[in-house]
């Protein structure tokens, strides 16, 4: 215990001195910001951009709330997710080449606790992120439009969340099991995006793959997931959650020997 | 064009834009070996607005 607490007091120092704890949330609330300020002002932008004829009219559906929301889920399922991949690609990958690890791996060190206080603080910057984002995606939304029932977009907010942690976990995952910080971010954007490409062609039928829990998050905002499909994926999820963290500790015991002295 | 309403709105991400902007501007200047010369870097954060700090941090700073 007093090792996680350390060690997590040193992830804490690094990502601060590093500015993650900033940069990455501003990132996300400014695609979460984007989305809805955009859609608003379309009008004034085409416009501004020329290209119509005078006189042209274009009738714009006015968008549902729901809708921008779910866009700017979209953003983060592309923009948000590569800057999770590239921003924590050598949180173990990395330290085995800096120097960093050959001080850590000479002491007697638990790689549960090394392991673990990597993936609390990278799914502590990842919460933050998103939940602000949403946030200041949803305040955009109701103030520029309508807002959405507060309750619906707090269960699309957690489930989202659910699938962000899913993600940081194969990240942290992917990390220990390569031995550089590119292959690292190969192997998880690969896993990440071409199993959600084909979950999304062929899975129709994979109900409790916890793949479709962005889509389940969507729902809420609509009439909801169906309960048992949901439940499963949600169970799925955390049993993989669980699942890569115990590989991922067993990488980073494994690949000690690779540390650059 | 630019009414007050629209300067409202909009003014919270020109806010968050500079303040990305100058986190990545003090690292950089912080920063004794970044990935490229510095004043590559500076332009770059400078000019294109939040994807040149994102870039910075990712591949600027030499992290791994």
């Amino acid at each position: 215990m007093k090792q996680l607490s350390t060690l997590l007091l040193k992830e804490w120092r690094e990502n601060v001195r590093n500015y993650k704890v900033f940069w990455i949330p501003v990132v996300f609330i400014l695609l979460g910001v984007t989305e809805p300020l955009s859609n608003y002002y379309l009008p004034q932008i085409l416009d501004a951009a020329g290209g119509l004829p005078d006189g042209a009219v274009i009738e714009f559906p006015e968008p549902e709330p729901e809708q921008l929301l779910v866009a700017v889920m979209g953003q983060f399922q592309t923009i948000g997710m590569l800057v999770l991949v590239l921003a924590y690609m050598g949180s173990i990958a990395g330290e085995r080449r800096n120097g960093t690890a050959t001080l850590l791996y000479a002491r007697p060190l638990s790689f549960t606790s090394y392991f673990l206080s990597k993936w609390m603080m990278a799914s502590l910057i990842a919460m933050i992120s998103i939940w602000t984002g949403f946030l200041a995606g949803y305040y955009y939304t109701a103030v520029l439009f309508s807002a959405v029932p507060f309750g619906d977009f707090l269960l699309f907010a957690i489930t989202y969340s659910l699938w962000i942690l899913l993600v940081v976990t194969m990240i942290l995952f992917a990390s220990a099991a390569m031995p550089s910080a590119g292959l690292t971010a190969a192997l998880a954007l690969t896993v990440l995006i071409i199993a959600q490409l084909v979950d999304g062609l062929l899975g129709s039928r994979w109900i409790w793959s916890p793949l479709k829990l962005p889509n389940y998050a969507a729902a809420f905002l609509d009439i909801g997931p169906d309960g048992g499909a949901f439940v499963g994926a949600v169970l799925l999820a955390i049993i993989c959650i669980f699942g890569l963290a115990a590989f991922g500790i067993w990488f980073s015991k494994r690949n000690r020997s690779k540390a650059k002295v | 064009m630019i009414d007050e309403q629209a300067l409202l709105l909009v003014l919270p991400i020109l806010l968050l834009q500079l303040a990305l902007m100058i986190f990545a501007l003090v690292d950089l200047i912080k920063n004794p070996n970044p990935n490229g010369p510095k004043w590559m870097w500076a332009a770059i954060i400078v000019l294109l607005n939040i994807i040149g700090p994102i870039l910075y941090f990712i591949i600027g700073r030499r992290n791994y």
